[in-house]
């Protein structure tokens, strides 16, 4: 809306509508196809044998009682994973090589409830799970480190002796100056402790895989819903002596993924070693137990000794802090949550000091793996809940000091003090509109009719980034060494044999309708309704297109996906018209596709159908020039290629990620006096993710992610008791936000085109858990001043029952205001 | 997870059933199956024949006698419950009760008896039952017996029925002008609740009956009971009298909050449930 465009001519009529997915109809229906509904021939079912401890060395596996079990076909134990693979790859091992020696199964010791330790293949489920009931193995319990600070004392004691200590990786953040922002700021804002909790989106399939290892081919076909199979292979071929060829991943529809799809690759390697062991494919379907327990939780992070150099006036000069890590007991795609935060590092302000003394740890519960708004949602939690905190002690108000920090609609390109190049927005305009949307004025007259009514009012505001496009070159910063950098996506775009357009994509989508959308851009260039245009269903490594960052992750397929498809499509017409010019005997530029037909500008009666451009190219060649029957193939790939240069790992700066959406939330909450409950009465978004490709799917993610981050600010926690056991293992215990639990979500939107990605398009999907933060801000305006502040993400009614009946001296509130004098 | 392999008969009458209770080991009734079944696949405990009385038509029917007292049978279902008139006109309340416990689903295969006799602290039944003084009709090898409700839970997940009994039916007395009250706070499940039953007359409190729920077994109140009687029936008066509510009781503490918030939130529960029952003429 404010920001300038880049000129953009290919999309104009069917790219900005609301076209209903064209998934939708199969999906209502129940005619998708998840894992589930597939099989192999003779498949056998396999069960995971696992750990109930934390932490335990393993004496001893014994299967004999299990291979006599009738129907059992096969064991696998982790001293034979251990004889047949490497440990896998890492990302970041320490300067003298020390490093996390993980196995696709538990070998010697198991390090959190849930690992596998051995694996059992039946011709039933039911018969596995019996035969899994029958090993034996005998453990001997092992300290058990919950905690991710405390994990880091040198006193700790050590999950992986590999290691030596339990720190993934350490680094120091520090860009600006943070030592003259506290000597010359006029307050230093001091909060003791802030912690973003462990959750997880809790897709409502859990992870599934059907893998044959072909003894005859030695193929590993793998049909699974594992949502960045590109990287699973890179981790795991090594690891099992494979190459990549070797892989045919498949999978159709996927029932949510969130990022914790991209674990399950451990799963795949040790299955397809079962299958190699049995001779038989293997299905497993992993339980919601499994997938509570060890299936992947998102990152939890503890934030210490917090200090914020703040002006008279509300100007905030940024921050300093320590910031911890927990990791679980294994790095699966950690430590990139090291890294990954640091494209928000100021989020939407204009910070310019910023000092993070940053800790990745190792603790004995389930493995952290990216989770919808991946690392960037915790920081983004902090820095919300940090000027939530300024408004408050120095009596401002949390809108003007907002307003006031904001990085303002003139300063786009906006780079943050680590190199990061925010693209576009308007903050101030998004903030007004939600909150007249909330009724802000009458939300305050009810805060102030309802004091006394045992009932508070809460008004909360959450801004937050979701930045997407990630420049993979940022892993760098972890590990110097690293081959990694940029990012893209495939796609390849064909006439088939009678002329029918078809897309075929590199993405493997779990709702976010990626067939509507592709086929709304690919439209508009071919001159045709997006209804003629089959977008292949679902990814199959033999015959889909990919690179190395292929998948549906880290919200980016508005911009790479969708480059993807625009520039495969562009090549397809182009090759389509040169044959069309040639029959016609005219000029290139004498030629326009219109519903499926090559036509001469201007006289539409010469008119060639896509059915006879694919006939003289597929099937009646000899009425081509030779040349061009050999060079044009009416099947065409791109690859789109985001312009991103090598960080500098020095300084750990550099444009680590290409767009920024921004989402602008704002909340009316009741909170119960008697009882801490929290309802929520109004909630509003408003959305800017520049150039919508279809508003409709945007607005679902908005929901969804709304939904999901308001679950996980209530009601949404894994919670381990001090023996490592996880006391949320399934939804009874775990409670995920039902229809019940999530509000009318009242939402609009502003549209500033990004001038880096053609389209003006940005990645949305996750949407950097604004609930989180709204919410966090809304319970602490309901508190309000001189009581213990709100310094968890989670907030269930003991906790704020807790912090409405505090009454604690006023040095343990958990925030201190020091005064540097006249401000100097 | 899976169930593991489990030996199932459906007897035609209730003798059957008691016979088959009484004459195998690790036997135990079925009847909705809403909790015995995901417990068992859990593989949290096993049963190595589960005796279904789910049809068994003796269980299945709901009551009203000459007194107004009403007999529900133990296998009759929450939906059931929810969709009887007779229940409607007796006991109102718990009508409601059973027509918002979790989902249809369930509610069409969760049975009344089933919820008090599994006992789990979550459950909904158990602190109604001791609130309105139910009588539990039960039977076994050596003929039938009445528990009084007060009696009848023993512990987590426990009941006073010996491994041949099967509860057959609750008897619910009349309220007689009286009303009664349920109130819980959710964290995902239950996490306190409370039942009062009260007769008013005149603006005051005549007499009250009040049982907390959310406990390994449901508990009357008897001082808060005699503190609310004679009392006026006001906000401010019942504040006071239900303030101890939670004195004593030993709930649990789990992943959504500690004893010490629910037994806070026990006094909190009770008072709601007495103003419930005081203000309740109107709807029930």
């Amino acid at each position: 809306m404010t920001a300038p465009a880049k000129e953009q001519t290919t999309t104009t009529t069917w790219t900005g509508q609301s076209l209903p997915r064209k998934e939708d109809e199969r999906l209502l229906k129940a005619q998708g196809s998840f894992v589930d509904d597939e099989g192999m021939y003779r498949q056998g079912y396999a069960q995971f044998v696992r750990s109930p401890y934390a932490h335990a060395k393993i004496l001893s596996v014994d299967v004999s009682k299990a291979e006599a079990l009738p129907g059992v076909i096969a064991t696998l134990t982790g001293d034979e994973v251990k004889a047949m693979t490497e440990p896998l790859f890492q990302f970041a091992p320490k300067e003298d090589g020390s490093q996390v020696n993980e196995y696709l199964l538990g070998v010697d010791i198991a390090r959190y409830q849930g690992e596998g330790v051995a694996l059992v293949l039946a011709e039933t489920r039911g018969i596995a799970a019996d035969a899994a009931d029958l090993v034996e193995v005998e453990y001997e319990p092992l300290p058990v480190v919950t905690d991710g600070v405390a994990a880091a004392e040198p006193d700790a004691y050590v999950l992986h002796d590999s290691l030596g200590d339990n720190i993934a990786w350490k680094g120091l953040f520090d860009w600006g100056d943070i030592d003259w922002a506290l000597e010359n700021a006029d307050h230093i804002l001091k909060i003791d402790k802030l912690h973003f909790h462990r959750y997880s989106s809790t897709p409502i399939e859990c992870n599934a895989v059907i893998v044959n290892w072909d003894p005859g081919t030695d193929m590993i076909r793998v049909v699974s819903n594992n949502q960045f199979p590109m990287f699973g292979a890179l981790v795991i071929g090594p690891s099992m002596g494979v190459g990549t060829d070797q892989f045919d991943f498949v999978s159709q529809d996927i029932g949510g993924g969130f990022g914790i799809k991209i674990n399950s690759y451990t799963s795949i390697g040790v299955l397809a070693l079962l299958s190699r062991k049995a001779g038989r494919p293997v299905k497993w379907i992993e339980t919601r137990t499994e997938h509570h327990q060890s299936g992947g939780h998102g990152n939890e992070r503890t934030f210490l000794d917090i200090e914020v150099p703040v002006m008279a006036d509300g100007t905030m000069l940024g921050f300093k802090m320590r910031a911890f890590d927990d990791a679980g007991a294994y790095l699966h795609y950690e430590p990139l949550g090291a890294v990954i935060w640091s494209q928000v590092v100021p989020g939407p302000y204009k910070f310019k000091h910023v000092q993070v003394d940053y800790t990745e740890t190792l603790t004995n519960k389930c493995p952290a793996v990216p989770n919808r708004g991946y690392s960037r949602m915790q920081h983004l939690w902090f820095v919300e809940r940090v000027i939530d905190l300024v408004a408050q002690e120095l009596e401002l108000d949390p809108v003007e000091v907002r307003k006031l920090n904001y990085v303002q609609p003139e300063d786009y390109p906006y780079t943050t003090p680590n190199g990061c190049v925010y693209d576009s927005g308007d903050l101030p305009q998004a903030l007004d509109m939600v909150l007249e949307m909330i009724d802000y004025e009458g939300a305050k007259k009810l805060k102030a009719d309802r004091e006394g009514s045992g009932k508070r009012i809460g008004i909360g505001i959450g801004t937050t980034l979701d930045s997407g496009t990630n420049n993979f070159g940022q892993s760098r910063i972890l590990n110097p060494e690293l081959p990694f950098s940029g990012n893209g996506e495939a796609c390849t775009a064909l006439l088939d044999l009678y002329g029918e357009v078809m897309l075929k994509l590199g993405t493997n989508p779990q709702g976010q309708g990626h067939e509507t959308t592709a086929s709304q851009v690919a439209a508009d260039i071919l001159g045709m309704s997006p209804e003629t245009i089959r977008v292949w269903t679902g990814f199959d490594k033999s015959h889909s297109t990919y690179i190395g960052f292929s998948g549906t992750y880290a919200s980016q397929f508005a911009v790479t996906g969708i480059n993807a498809v625009i520039g495969a499509v562009e090549k397809l017409k182009a090759e389509i018209i040169e044959v069309a010019a040639y029959a016609f005997e005219v000029e290139q530029d004498q030629v326009e596709l219109v519903n499926g037909d090559a036509r001469i500008i201007g006289n539409p009666e010469a008119a060639i159908p896509f059915i006879g451009i694919a006939n003289m190219v597929f099937a009646n060649n000899a009425t081509l020039p030779h040349e061009m029957a050999e060079r044009v193939s009416l099947t065409c790939r791109h690859v789109y290629v985001p312009p991103f240069e090598l960080p500098d790992v020095e300084k750990k700066y550099g444009n680590l990620t290409l767009t920024y959406s921004t989402q602008t939330h704002a909340a009316v909450v009741e909170v119960d006096e008697e009882t801490g409950k929290v309802e929520i009465l109004d909630y509003a978004v408003v959305d800017d993710c520049g150039k919508r490709i279809n508003p409709m799917v945007v607005e679902g993610q908005v929901h969804g992610a709304t939904g999901l981050g308001i679950g996980a600010a209530l009601k949404e926690t894994f919670e381990y008791d001090e023996d490592g056991q996880l006391l949320n293992s399934n939804f009874l215990f775990y409670h995920a936000a039902t229809a019940m639990d999530v509000p009318n979500i009242k939402t609009s939107h502003i549209e500033s085109p990004s001038p880096f990605t053609g389209t003006g398009a940005k990645g949305m999907g996750e949407g950097g858990g604004a609930p989180l933060h709204t919410i966090s801000a809304a319970i602490q305006n309901a508190i309000g001043p001189g009581k213990a502040i709100v310094s968890d993400s989670h907030n269930p009614p003991e906790r704020v029952w807790r912090m409405l009946n505090w009454d604690g001296p006023a040095e343990e509130r958990g925030v201190t205001v020091v005064s540097n004098g006249d401000g100097a | 997870m899976l169930l593991a392999a489990v030996d199932y008969y459906r007897p035609d009458t209730l003798a059957e059933a008691v016979e088959a209770l009484d004459s195998t080991e690790g036997a135990r009734p079925l009847a909705g199956g809403q909790s015995l079944i995901s417990i068992l696949k859990l593989r949290a405990a096993s049963v190595d024949l589960l005796v279904d009385i789910s049809r068994l038509e003796d269980l299945r029917a709901i009551a009203v006698a000459d007194d107004g007292s009403v007999r529900i049978g133990a296998g009759v279902t929450y939906d059931e419950m929810a969709m009887s008139p007779d229940l409607h006109r007796s006991h109102p309340r718990l009508s409601q009760v059973a027509a918002h416990t979790v989902d249809a689903q369930v509610r069409n295969r969760g049975t009344f008896g089933g919820n008090l006799c599994h006992n789990d602290p979550i459950n909904n039944f158990p602190p109604v039952a001791v609130a309105l003084e139910a009588t539990m009709h039960v039977t076994g090898k050596d003929g039938d017996r009445d528990i009084a409700a007060a009696d009848f839970f023993t512990g987590y997940f426990t009941n006073a029925l010996s491994s041949d009994e099967i509860l057959t039916g609750v008897t619910l007395p009349a309220l007689n002008g009286r009303h009664m009250g349920y109130q819980e706070i959710e964290i995902g499940e239950a996490a306190a609740r409370a039942v009062a039953v009260v007769a008013t007359s005149n603006g005051n409190i005549e007499s009250a009956s009040v049982a907390l729920g959310c406990l390994p077994i449901p508990v009357r109140r008897p001082q808060v009971e005699e503190a609310l009687a004679g009392t006026p029936a006001t906000a401010d008066a019942v504040a006071e009298a239900t303030a101890a509510a939670g004195e004593g009781i030993e709930p649990l503490s789990d992943a959504d909050a500690s004893a010490d918030y629910r037994q806070a939130m026990a006094s909190v529960v009770a008072k709601r449930a007495v103003m419930e029952a005081i203000e309740g003429g109107q709807n029930g």
